[in-house]
């Protein structure tokens, strides 16, 4: 008896060991194709864009289903290059673009290089060079912006000035020209007793739009690119940098900013703050332009460039495209992903990324919108700084942890020269 | 020892099995563990000492991990806040379960089963759930800063989670809501032991209620003291669900970041899951090596008791 007992039990565990060990083997596909794709669009009204753009193109491919799965960006920045490498994974998912994002991903060997498919789909057209540099990156994955096409985007998003219009009739306000004419205005909205800029700094991230727009205003693209693509010589000891921190603080200390938005977050307390009328301006990305035409209506909101410092130049203004629609290296159906990646970033696409208030990356005719909308405010904001070369950058790209540096700046932890030295240390350290 | 046990009843000097057997009933849980715990912790040890992105190829560095993290101030404060949130996961909540144990044992109350219930479920919620109502009741607008200013209190209102200053104390609050429960049921469990006759003999030689807590309960209680403190101690070294939740990842500034959120952040963020790793290892050496001391003088003491 006791021996029959111990070989049981051997058994029992040799079953639960093999159980243990055996890796979910993919489902074995007769004509059936399934391509699982991982995107950013978890908002409602994105959602149904994006439910309508794979039902067309399921439509059009016969026996391909698209299992689409929605993260927030966090969740996809941290979670993808893991499910790229395991079974099971996406074929397609949207890559944030940067030296923690897409760089790593590339040198790991997990992403498809798409050059191929670019010359195939006529891809170039769609960009200006200077944004399909975004989403290249050098074969080891080090050098951002040149060697490889590893994505492609379909939207573009420019950190902006929302405003809503009423309050500037009200107020006999205009769009400002320099950013002189916009801190009066700061002044002149403060001295009416409203709020003149929404803001929450709780999820830190907004931090950095703040900081990084007067940044801008005081900038080159140059400094800026030398810092954000760690090129010879790129420094955060800049007088602009200084400058902008010195700025943001009188700002903070006039009292210009939503009162406790150390504590409102982005999704509800700060986008609540603006769509009730507790501030005027709200300096955000054009991301926000689709929830804010549908919440307060299309002329109720107007969008403008946050203005240059000598109100000369091209505003240049944080900007970019959006996360780019990458393609698993390893994938069973690279040219079906790639005709995907075509699909969503296609024609058809901007389109209704358009009548969902999103920007799309490829330049669209003005004129074809509605005058005084929001949509053509966004829309003509990003043509400008797209034609004239003023597209800027995003800090986080290469300092994933610049809004805390940032907080504590606007909390008075640090004075502007003790900021700008902290980034700087921080950066060197990072090099 | 275990030959003797495992001895047929009938007294035979002919083990009834073989030695190996019962390792062998072991084998299954052991296998679990070995999958998912063992083998998990070796790995990261090993991740540790290379430069690995988390999905590159690791490259071996010795302990240049180590040399890095010796250095890193940020690591430094990250385990000093850990430092002050032990405060709130352990030291407060068991004075507070201590508390609550002598007000629901020492009175005969009806519902104190409810209470008892009510007072234990924040330890059994999920740690987001947790964190996501305190983010709404800490909120700027949210109920505490509205019940300050009902009350005239204008000037205590703050946007809590974002204050320089009291972000890490409302962060602690929360975790002390959170551990006492479990505090409360160890020592009102440890309560069942004590023996009725002492308090007697306590009361007919005139103690009073503090002195029954302070000769009686408190010694009567030391094992689940002792359990509760590894514990939380634990708890407040390792916590993380309830600081990301809170805080969107260590906020303002770096004020809350403790290690297991740096430890998240280099290996998932920043990419440096080998150094992520090194910190983990870390951390694991210093929760093993307190709980170990605090065992070896709890076994010490018993010894030296058992010996007089």
């Amino acid at each position: 008896m006791p021996k029959s007992k111990s070989v049981l039990i051997l058994l029992v565990l040799v079953a639960l060991l093999a159980g243990l060990t055996q890796a979910s083997a993919p489902a074995t596909a007769q004509e059936e194709v399934t391509l699982v794709v991982w995107d950013n669009w978890t908002r409602d009204a994105e959602q149904a864009m994006i439910d309508q753009l794979n039902a067309e193109f399921e439509e059009a491919h016969p026996g391909v289903t698209i299992q689409r799965e929605a993260y927030d960006t966090t969740d996809l920045t941290n979670i993808l290059p893991l499910a790229m490498s395991e079974a099971g994974g996406p074929d397609v998912a949207m890559i944030n673009q940067g030296y923690t994002g897409m760089g790593p991903m590339v040198e790991a060997g997990l992403l498809l290089p798409l050059d191929d498919y670019a010359g195939q789909f006529g891809w170039a057209d769609r960009y200006a060079e200077g944004l399909h540099n975004r989403n290249s990156f050098s074969d080891d994955g080090a050098q951002m912006g040149e060697g490889g096409l590893y994505g492609v985007s379909n939207t573009a998003e420019v950190v902006g000035v929302f405003y809503h219009k009423p309050v500037f009739e009200e107020l006999g306000l205009e769009v400002p020209e320099t950013l002189a004419d916009f801190e009066a205005m700061l002044a002149t909205i403060a001295e009416a007793g409203m709020t003149p800029i929404v803001f929450g700094s709780l999820d830190a991230w907004p931090a950095i739009h703040e900081y990084s727009a007067i940044q801008h205003a005081y900038s080159s693209l140059a400094e800026i690119e030398d810092f954000l693509y760690r090129r010879e010589g790129g420094t955060f000891d800049t007088e602009a940098n200084l400058q902008a921190a010195q700025t943001l603080v009188s700002w903070v200390e006039s009292g210009y900013f939503s009162p406790g938005y150390e504590g409102m977050d982005y999704d509800n307390a700060t986008l609540g703050a603006f769509l009730n009328q507790e501030g005027v301006l709200w300096i955000t990305g054009s991301w926000m332009a689709g929830t804010l035409a549908t919440e307060l209506g299309e002329d109720a909101v107007g969008f403008f460039l946050f203005p240059p410092a000598d109100g000369e130049a091209a505003p240049l203004s944080i900007g970019g495209v959006g996360l780019a629609y990458g393609v698993r290296a390893d994938t069973e159906n690279p040219d079906l992903a790639a005709e995907y990646v075509d699909w969503v970033t296609g024609p058809r696409a901007a389109e209704l990324l358009l009548a969902e208030g999103f920007l799309p990356a490829a330049a669209v005719d003005v004129e074809t919108l509605p005058e005084g909308s929001l949509t053509r405010d966004v829309v003509e904001a990003w043509n400008t700084i797209s034609s004239e070369d003023a597209v800027g950058h995003y800090l986080d790209w290469t300092m994933p942890d610049i809004a805390a540096f940032i907080q504590e700046l606007m909390a008075g932890q640090s004075s502007p020269e003790e900021f700008v030295q902290a980034v700087e240390e921080a950066y060197q350290a990072e090099q | 020892m275990l030959a003797r046990l495992l001895r047929t009843p009938g007294g035979t000097s002919k083990p009834y099995v073989r030695l190996y057997q019962p390792y062998l009933f072991l084998l299954p849980g052991f296998a679990i563990y070995l999958v998912f715990v063992l083998i998990p912790i070796a790995s990261t040890a090993r991740y540790s000492f290379h430069e690995w992105t988390g999905f590159s190829d690791p490259e071996y560095i010795g302990f240049g991990n180590y040399r890095t993290l010796i250095q890193d101030q940020e690591f430094w404060n990250a385990l000093g806040h850990n430092a002050f949130f032990i405060v709130f996961y352990t030291f407060l909540p068991i004075l507070l379960g201590l508390f609550l144990t002598s007000l629901m044992t020492r009175s005969k109350l009806p519902g104190m089963v409810i209470f008892r219930t009510g007072l234990f479920i924040p330890q059994v919620m999920s740690p987001i759930v947790v964190g996501i109502i305190w983010r709404w009741l800490f909120g700027f607008d949210g109920p505490i800063n509205e019940v300050l200013r009902a009350v005239g209190l204008e000037s205590a209102v703050r946007p809590w989670l974002g204050d320089f200053t009291y972000a890490r104390y409302a962060v602690g609050v929360v975790g002390t809501w959170v551990e006492y429960g479990l505090a409360m049921v160890l020592f009102i469990a440890g309560m069942q032991s004590i023996d009725e006759d002492l308090y007697d003999a306590a009361t007919a030689f005139g103690a009073n209620a503090w002195q029954q807590f302070r000769y009686v309960t408190l010694p009567g209680l030391r094992q689940q003291i002792l359990v509760a403190f590894i514990v939380t101690f634990i708890a407040g070294l390792r916590v993380f669900d309830l600081v990301f939740v809170l805080t969107r990842g260590g906020g303002p500034g770096k004020e809350t970041t403790v290690v297991s959120l740096l430890i998240y952040q280099e290996a998932f963020q920043y990419r440096r899951a080998g150094y992520g790793a090194a910190m983990a290892v870390v951390l694991t050496v210093i929760i093993v090596s307190v709980s170990a001391l605090v065992l070896y003088f709890q076994s010490r003491e018993e010894n030296e008791e058992q010996a007089s």
